[in-house]
């Protein structure tokens, strides 16, 4: 049995419809993209958080540093 | 048009008002001029008296205007400058919210923006893409940079260099976001470059951000998409245009 997939809708102007196929295959890019992105950010903290550890102090400890 | 005159009479003992004369004044309360020279040339003559508080209505321009004594001044409204609503309307649970085709026209050459997004269902981010004859523009030309304060004073910053969309932090569930756009250029050949400031939330925090995105190419654009690649927002926009001059 076929299953039917519910894309996410779009509004232009006041019109409301489901994503077509060129912007649903561009909306599973831009998904793929953004969990990249968020990953990154992540990482990021994650790195930030270690050099704060090994220094042994605070963030806003390091920002009264960084002044 | 119909109700366009150049002259203005002046009635002397006797003289007869033909039923011209008095539909037209019936009909316009004001006399209306094709331009400022009929303007000038109707109140002209030595039997005339064009004195303080002297109204008219341009056809050219579309104001009305009144005399101050010395010189005309306009009552509006006017054209010399300020915003011009364009467009607006509100959202429920969408993903992507388009402007409608042709928002952006050879009328104006800047716009501005209040998207206000007030419920979402969840703590996501929030992209732009500008758009031609109904399609986003995905090309890698797409430049970002931003920052962000949160309410408890943590700082951020992001940037992106020849991306496929515009960065702009993000919204949340409890706060929402509101961004205030100013989008400089997009219908004419030239770069497209879009300024943000607003309450705004990053990681479900809330805070203020600020930030710019250039699309650095010289593409005409007639609308733009605002997207979230996780959830759905509610909300309302509003588009007005900059009057150029």
């Amino acid at each position: 049995m076929a299953t039917q997939t519910v894309r996410p809708t779009v509004q232009i102007g006041d019109e409301v419809r489901e994503m077509n196929d060129a912007e649903f295959a561009q909306y599973e890019i831009d998904q793929a993209a953004n969990i990249a992105r968020l990953k990154a950010d992540a990482d990021k903290e994650t790195a930030r958080q270690a050099v704060l550890d090994r220094l042994g102090i605070t963030a806003d400890e390091a920002a009264l540093l960084l002044g | 048009m119909p109700n366009e005159q150049t002259s203005v009479p002046l009635f002397v003992a006797n003289t007869v008002l033909t039923a011209s004369q008095q539909n037209l004044s019936a009909g316009t309360g004001v006399p209306v001029f094709a331009t400022t020279v009929t303007r000038d040339a109707a109140f002209g003559g030595s039997n005339k008296a064009l004195a303080e508080g002297q109204l008219c209505y341009l056809s050219s321009t579309n104001v009305v205007q009144y005399y101050d004594g010395a010189a005309w001044a306009t009552v509006g409204p006017s054209t010399a400058s300020g915003l011009t609503f364009i467009t607006g309307t509100t959202f429920s649970a969408q993903t992507a919210v388009s402007l409608p085709t042709s928002t952006f026209s050879a009328t104006y050459a800047n716009y501005r923006i209040i998207f206000n997004i007030t419920s979402a269902s969840n703590d996501a981010n929030d992209y732009i893409r500008f758009r031609t004859s109904g399609t986003d523009n995905t090309t890698s030309t797409y430049s970002s940079a931003a920052k962000f304060l949160s309410y408890a004073g943590t700082n951020t910053d992001t940037y992106a260099v020849a991306d496929t969309l515009g960065y702009t932090f993000g919204h949340g569930t409890a706060i929402g976001a509101t961004r205030v756009w100013d989008i400089i250029n997009p219908q004419a050949t030239a770069y497209t470059l879009a300024n943000f400031s607003g309450n705004i939330a990053f990681g479900g925090a809330g805070g203020y951000g600020g930030g710019g995105v250039g699309f650095l190419a010289t593409t005409s654009f007639d609308s733009m998409t605002f997207y979230t690649p996780t959830g759905t927002i509610t909300g309302s926009y509003k588009v007005y245009g900059y009057s150029n001059s």
